[in-house]
């Protein structure tokens, strides 16, 4: 699918293209002697309409860079943009509402609510946003996923995989910016992984989604378009048009 | 496991703390009962032992023996150095700068000085006739001098001045408030017809108190006498005292039960919750190697230790509580005897007892729940099952058996009016509702949540879903507010019942609340215009009266009333009927002597022989009653004799009886002021402040179950620190958080209140039925006021304990609570 690129003087095409982007992003937890950099200075810029992965080993700032640019968490230095709007100077409440319009999350546990079902699960961010799904658009992302039958099952009637697939199907039913996934298969077995990568990536290329993933896992990362090194807090390399072998090789390039 | 025990306390200390603080609370109402009643007890001995201190024996008349004639009898026996007879008399006093005669109660110093008690303010005790000493109460001071009168057998009367010698410090004695003492020498008090109502005794030094006792006794065998030694005396005076104190010590007791009942459900709940918080902990140490016994074991000792110390707390809370109850008492002048504190061991013990074993038998639930679940599933990451209450068919079963029993046992006791069947019932079938509740209230909760869900949007619908989650845990938090609600309303309504019947018992017998009558002469015919002026007075009217001559030729005074002005003034005419014209209302009396019962007609005459035919009705009268209209036919002369009035409900009501006395003693020297409505407004006094303490009381439960919906919340709060997390993450804002959590909270303490006020009122009503059904027309009210503050104010209450527990919630970042 392609996207069409409306160039303004001044603007370079690849940031108009950036689904998110960081630019010096920075952050400490904790002060002098005792001071641990998770992020120490990161510039990337997530394309839309891509498969991106971040990867790096434990300590790298994976997760870290993921909470920031999803406006989880806030950074101590560095900005973050969703598009056209700048998230580091956004108050609370303005950053709730985004994350409930524009992003859309799958962790790697406890996803969902156990007091609501399937159905209610998903339903959820649209709920808190005050608006009603598209019918069509919430009937083919449940057919896509194949969970028709469970939408009134409880989460603890469901199978791990069952539960992932619910909060993919959750992610995805707003049409958001971007798609975080934070090791979406950690918990899964490598069948019930696959099914939820292979989801995410035909969403990718069937309707255009942006989604950025956090993993470690090479294989997972192989499903993506573009693969992120990080490294102690830093940018430490990409891999494009990954696979396990390209994603293997890189990483014991960074020593890891 | 003592390492694990302790360092388990240390780790989970401020959670624990806050639970306990139900029983701190229970447990400081225990101990300051207790306290309490030994100090006033102790106060009391001490204000009467100090009478007796100094006194080796005391001998005291069984019934009519004359003390004085045993003096020599007693003096004669070996040992005794000094007999002394306590001359008592009243007197009435006008004591300078205070208005009216003063009831004073002479008692006569001793003339040996061992024997003499008392404890001087100021001054010294009088030596000669004339003079006396008093108590502070009297108001005067040494030097006053002024008159007293007394009055001899045959009542007449004798006054004389006296002089005020010196000033008695009563210390702790109760009556010291009440009414003045008064100290002569034993010639005067005799001058003021004194009789002796005691002989004091003392020993030669050395002497042993018990033995002269029993000499005393020999010697006065067969008078009639009692004969004890000083001390035992002194505990004999304390013991009528304390009569009374007793009987509130009891009633304090089961308000106090009452809540040590409460918070056992509270620590019960949150023990529950702290274990499922830590069952992976507990799951581990099983997987390690211990066995499920060693952790329940711990998990007590835990429990044990925590009860302890709250325990502590308590009894240092409840000990504190009663210094600051007996300083403020004592610094009013009221009756209540209460100075300093006096501990007793076993208010320590009792207290340290209560705290200490609730805590254990609350905790053995849970702990036993808490290690039966296996030791791998409880590791595995997946989210648990929500907890199906495990259902009970035994509980369910005697549950119902409870109820329904005491259901019946309470329907008999209405029948029958008879209470002692009606409490046990009414006890019986709260058992049972206690019992039922984990699966009665579920259900209503859920209920309730669903019609939240349609109007509270994402966060109603999440707050009913997660009040319903934990069938368990909503029941027992509900529960504890549940007892506490149901049994203030059960007080409120009762009292509201018998309140409503008592007036209108007082009512039909008393159905005027001021008379004002001409004693003979005639009202003026500005009486009534100015009468119904007063402030206060919002009616009146005037009766007539006159003489007329029954059938039998006898003359009787008759009194003629105009029904429709009367009708207004009377508070009820279900006993005083009022006539109608050609109709005579005749008091038992006359309708026995004329043999003229209702439906009869009996003619009355009057001089100048007119006479009527009238149809007898029935009712309560003091004088055949008539119509003004007939009676005026028969006597044209008949004057205005007598006036009611009726006071507004709101006014004070010994103020405006005391203006219409002077108003009406203005306008007719002779005329007498009565009123009923002083009265009415002492009963309705009375049933305030006894309500307003009941409440009180019970409000302590009620804050203790109020404490437990808190806990609950806060510990939910943090056992679901990820959901939170996951939902800000969503898009919740904290805002939001906050309104599911106090959804959450309203929404449980609204069902309890409501179930609460519910059962409450039943309980009430039929509490108020049973009691009042012998004493006739019983009148059921439910104060809807009250009973609908008394729901908001549960709520409310409920909503407040959500404030911190939310304000947690809301400033965990998201980030945070996920990854933890």
């Amino acid at each position: 699918m392609s996207v069409p690129v409306l160039t303004v003087p001044g603007e370079s095409p690849a940031s108009l293209l950036a689904a998110v982007r960081a630019t010096g992003l920075r952050k400490t937890y904790g002060k002098g002697e005792t001071a641990v950099h998770a992020l120490a200075g990161v510039d990337v810029s997530f394309a839309r309409g891509a498969f991106t992965a971040i990867m790096g080993p434990s300590g790298s700032g994976k997760s870290t860079l993921m909470h920031c640019l999803a406006g989880l968490d806030s950074a101590t230095a560095g900005e973050v943009w969703l598009g056209d709007t700048e998230l580091t100077s956004l108050r609370d409440d303005q950053l709730t509402t985004l994350r409930r319009e524009r992003i859309g999350f799958v962790f790697q546990s406890f996803n969902l609510l156990p007091v609501l079902n399937a159905q209610e699960n998903i339903l959820l961010p649209m709920q808190l946003a005050g608006q009603r799904p598209d019918r069509d658009w919430m009937d083919a992302v449940i057919g896509r996923l194949g969970l028709r039958d469970r939408l009134r099952h409880r989460p603890y009637e469901l199978s791990g995989g069952q539960q992932q697939r619910v909060a993919v199907a959750r992610a995805l039913l707003p049409r958001p910016d971007v798609v975080f996934a934070d090791e979406p298969t950690g918990n899964l077995d490598s069948s019930a992984g696959a099914e939820v990568l292979g989801l995410l990536r035909s969403s990718v290329r069937e309707t255009g989604q942006t989604v950025v993933m956090v993993t470690h896992d090479p294989v997972a990362a192989a499903y993506a378009d573009r693969v992120v090194l990080l490294a102690d807090g830093r940018l430490a390399g990409e891999v494009h048009q990954p696979t396990t072998d390209s994603i293997i090789n890189a990483l014991r390039g960074l020593g890891a | 496991m003592r390492a694990v025990t302790l360092a388990s306390i240390r780790a989970h200390a401020a959670r624990l703390v806050a639970s306990t603080l139900a029983i701190v609370i229970a447990v400081g109402f225990v101990v300051a009962t207790l306290v309490l009643n030994q100090t006033s007890k102790a106060t009391v001995l001490e204000a009467a032992g100090a009478e007796y201190v100094d006194t080796d024996v005391v001998v005291t008349s069984e019934g009519s023996a004359d003390l004085a004639a045993q003096v020599d009898a007693v003096a004669a026996v070996d040992g005794v150095r000094a007999v002394d007879p306590t001359w008592e008399t009243s007197v009435q006093a006008v004591v300078p700068g205070r208005s009216g005669a003063q009831y004073l109660l002479v008692d006569s110093v001793a003339g040996d000085p061992g024997l003499r008690w008392q404890q001087m303010a100021a001054g010294s005790l009088p030596v000669r006739p004339g003079e006396i000493a008093v108590s502070e109460r009297v108001g005067a001071s040494v030097g006053d001098v002024f008159p007293v009168t007394t009055y001899d057998a045959d009542g007449n009367q004798a006054t004389t001045d006296v002089t005020v010698t010196g000033v008695v410090d009563l210390g702790g004695d109760p009556s010291a408030g009440l009414f003045g003492r008064a100290f002569a020498t034993a010639a005067q008090a005799q001058e003021w017809s004194a009789y002796p109502t005691e002989l004091r005794i003392a020993g030669s030094s050395g002497a042993d108190r018990s033995a002269l006792a029993d000499s005393v006794r020999t010697a006065l065998a067969g008078e009639g006498v009692v004969v004890r030694t000083g001390p035992e005396e002194a505990e004999h005076a304390a013991a009528a005292l304390t009569g009374d104190t007793e009987w509130l010590t009891a009633i304090l007791l089961v308000f106090a039960t009452v809540a040590v009942f409460v918070a056992g459900l509270v620590i019960a709940n949150t023990f529950a919750v702290l274990l499922a918080q830590r069952t992976r902990d507990l799951a581990l140490l099983r997987c390690v190697g211990a066995t499920a016994r060693q952790v329940r074991h711990s998990v007590l000792a835990e429990a044990a230790l925590t009860g302890l110390a709250a325990s502590v707390l308590g009894v240092l809370a409840g000990i504190g509580l009663s210094a600051a109850v007996s300083a403020i008492v004592a610094s009013t002048d009221s009756p209540v005897p209460l100075s300093g504190i006096s501990v007793p061991f076993t208010a320590v013990a009792a207290g340290m007892a209560v705290g200490t074993v609730t805590t254990v038998l609350a905790a053995l639930a849970p702990a036993r729940a808490a290690t039966r679940v296996a030791p791998l599933a409880a590791l595995r990451p997946a989210d648990p099952a929500p907890l199906r209450s495990r259902g009970g068919v035994v509980r369910l079963v005697s549950g119902l058996l409870l109820f329904l029993g005491g259901a019946a046992l309470m329907g008999l006791g209405v029948a029958t009016s008879e209470i002692l069947l009606s409490l046990p019932g009414g006890l019986l079938s709260f058992l049972g509702t206690v019992l039922l509740a984990q699966r009665a209230v579920p259900p209503v909760v859920a209920a309730a949540g669903g019609l939240l869900s349609r109007v509270g949007g994402v966060p109603g619908r999440l707050a009913s879903g997660n009040a319903t989650r934990n069938p368990r845990r909503t029941a027992a938090t509900a529960t504890a507010l549940l007892i506490g609600v149901t049994l203030t309303t059960a007080m409120v309504v009762g009292a509201s019942s018998t309140r409503a019947t008592a007036q209108a018992g007082l009512a039909a017998a008393y159905p005027v609340d001021v008379v004002v009558s001409a004693e003979g002469e005639q009202v003026p015919a500005s009486l009534p215009g100015q009468l119904e002026s007063v402030d206060g007075v919002v009616g009146g009217t005037v009766l007539t009266a006159a003489t007329l001559t029954g059938p039998d030729g006898s003359a009787t005074r008759a009194v003629g009333v105009d029904p429709a002005q009367a009708q207004p003034v009377l508070r009820s005419t279900s006993d005083l009927t009022l006539p109608e014209q050609g109709q005579v209302v005749l008091p038992a009396w006359a309708a026995d002597s004329w043999d003229a019962h209702a439906g009869d007609t009996v003619t009355l005459t009057a001089p100048g022989d007119r006479s009527r035919l009238l149809t007898v009705v029935a009712g309560e009268t003091d004088y055949p009653l008539l119509t003004a209209v007939d009676l005026q036919g028969l006597a044209p002369e008949a004057a205005p004799d007598t006036l009611w009035l009726r006071l507004a409900d709101d006014a004070d009501q010994s103020a405006t009886i005391d203006e219409v006395t002077d108003v009406t003693g203005a306008a007719l020297s002779t005329a007498r002021v009565t009123g009923l409505a002083s009265e009415r407004a002492a009963i309705d006094s009375v049933l305030d402040v006894l309500l307003l303490v009941v409440t009180g009381l019970l409000g302590v439960a009620v804050l203790i179950a109020l404490i437990g919906v808190g806990n609950t919340l806060a510990l939910s709060v943090v056992e679901r620190r990820q959901e939170s997390g996951l939902l800000r993450a969503l898009g919740l804002t904290r805002g939001q958080l906050r309104g599911l959590l106090a959804w959450e909270a309203v929404l449980v303490a609204g069902v309890a209140a409501v179930l609460g006020v519910l059962l409450g009122g039943a309980y009430g009503l039929i509490g108020a039925a049973s009691v009042l059904g012998e004493l006739g027309e019983i009148v059921l009210s439910v104060p809807w006021l009250q009973v609908g503050a008394i729901v908001v104010v549960a709520t409310v209450a409920g909503l407040l304990a959500s404030v911190l527990p939310a304000r947690r919630a809301a400033r965990t970042p998201p980030v945070a609570a996920i990854a933890g």
